[in-house]
């Protein structure tokens, strides 16, 4: 892993395809999936582009092109760490089924997300009958899409031919296994709450610079970025650690993710009792 | 962007792949990524623009010629609709090129063919097949 690390800084063209060949080979759905969630961004920015009409201040089309971004890069995400997994793994019955079931549940999100933009109706949140029917369904396929990470967890916590070092093998099983709970318990939040603005003006106009935050009271999604993103940070730590400190010193890395905890548990606490994160940036 | 200013935009585009065309005996593989895929792309790429953001909003639907007409009321919908003329017809004219290239038909019998496409799309498709059905009828009748 360090290897290839190295190696990608040398020949960065190079490193990079093979990068790329390598997540295409092991996991093709998931990154089938990721490259045409990123190919639907050029139409829904042309979309955005000629669009005038307006949805919680901000353009119509902003959810769609931000929802497709963020889970090309999860399910792409994934990918990577899908050369990790037991080789059987691929030919089990029950993986192909579960993989195919969260393919079928990200496009599900995605068609329903860009058709309520097209309609100008809220995604989430929709309180007309139909749109609570969805919504409860919505639901249930970003519990299926976001156990994904878990499902990847424990497969690489049980494969003990990875080849990693301890330290490495740890942090990528801690990084993907933390962002199930962490989101569960933030996004969840977020939908019983019905809203993810606590104090401040509901609208998206004047948020943080491309995530949106709100500046003038509590955000939910702050806490729900950060939970979802330790399978990056968590993880990067590990390859930290490892490169300086070497494959067997598991203290730093798992005082990491301990305190990546306490700034998701941070950021929540911070956004229910109605303040902005880091107002600072402005 | 407006509508007006898109339609100056996807005509001179498609002007751009049907001229690739026109030099396809110097240039086929130029011309067939051009006229074959890219072009097209791009106008599919504008069209599904157009639908995603104006369709809700435009009255009528596919099921009777009035309200087919209805649906043209909407500048930006009927722009949609031209914009799948354009992408549709050179994706035809870029086919009848490529294939006649690959059947060894004379390039002067396929600018005709080539004319008609790109200004009544479905005759210059219909003239192309009258063409290879003359020439080679079985083949024309088996991949047409």
């Amino acid at each position: 892993m360090s290897a290839l690390a190295i190696s990608s800084a040398r020949q960065p063209g190079a490193g990079l395809r093979d990068l790329l060949a390598q997540m295409r080979e092991s996991e093709p759905r998931f990154f089938a999936l990721g490259l045409l969630l990123l190919i639907a961004m050029v139409p829904t920015a042309f979309a955005m582009s000629i669009d005038q009409r307006i949805f919680l201040d901000v353009n119509v089309w902003d959810k769609p092109l931000k929802f497709e971004f963020a889970l090309a890069i999860y399910i792409l995400t994934l990918t990577f760490f899908a050369r990790w997994l037991a080789p059987e793994l691929a030919g089990r019955r029950w993986y192909r089924v579960y993989s195919g079931t969260v393919v079928a549940a990200i496009v599900a999100e995605m068609v329903w997300i860009a058709g309520a933009a097209g309609m100008a109706i809220p995604s989430h949140f929709n309180e007309t009958p139909l749109g609570v029917v969805i919504y409860g369904f919505m639901g249930a396929s970003a519990v299926l899409l976001t156990s994904a990470s878990a499902v990847y967890a424990v497969q690489i916590a049980r494969n003990s031919q990875t080849g990693l070092s301890p330290v490495l093998r740890e942090s990528f099983v801690l990084g993907l296994g933390l962002v199930l709970p962490l989101t569960l318990i933030t996004a969840g939040t977020m939908s019983s709450m019905g809203g993810h603005w606590i104090g401040g003006s509901p609208s998206d106009a004047g948020g943080l610079a491309l995530l949106g935050w709100a500046r003038d009271g509590g955000d939910l999604r702050v806490a729900h970025f950060f939970a979802t993103h330790s399978l990056h940070v968590i993880p990067v730590v590990g390859l930290l650690s490892a490169g300086l400190l070497g494959g067997d010193r598991m203290g730093p890395m798992r005082l990491s993710a301990a305190l990546y905890v306490l700034l998701v548990t941070y950021a929540f606490v911070q956004a229910l009792s109605g303040h902005p994160f880091l107002p600072m940036l402005g | 962007m407006d509508a007006d200013t898109l339609f100056q935009i996807a005509s001179t585009t498609v002007l751009a792949g049907w001229a690739s065309l026109l030099i396809s005996p110097f240039a086929p593989t130029i011309s067939d990524r051009v006229a074959g895929i890219g072009v097209p792309a791009l106008l599919s790429i504008a069209y599904a623009g157009l639908v995603m953001a104006f369709w809700s909003g435009a009255k009528g639907g596919f099921d009777s010629l009035d309200n087919v007409a209805l649906l043209f009321q909407t500048p930006q919908i009927l722009l949609a609709g031209w914009i799948h003329y354009l992408a549709f017809d050179l994706f035809v004219g870029a086919w009848i090129a490529r294939t006649a290239r690959q059947a060894g038909t004379g390039f002067w019998l396929v600018v005709p063919c080539l004319v008609l496409t790109f200004l009544f799309g479905p005759v210059g498709f219909f003239a192309f097949l009258s063409i290879r059905a003359v020439k080679a009828p079985a083949s024309a009748l088996a991949t047409a």
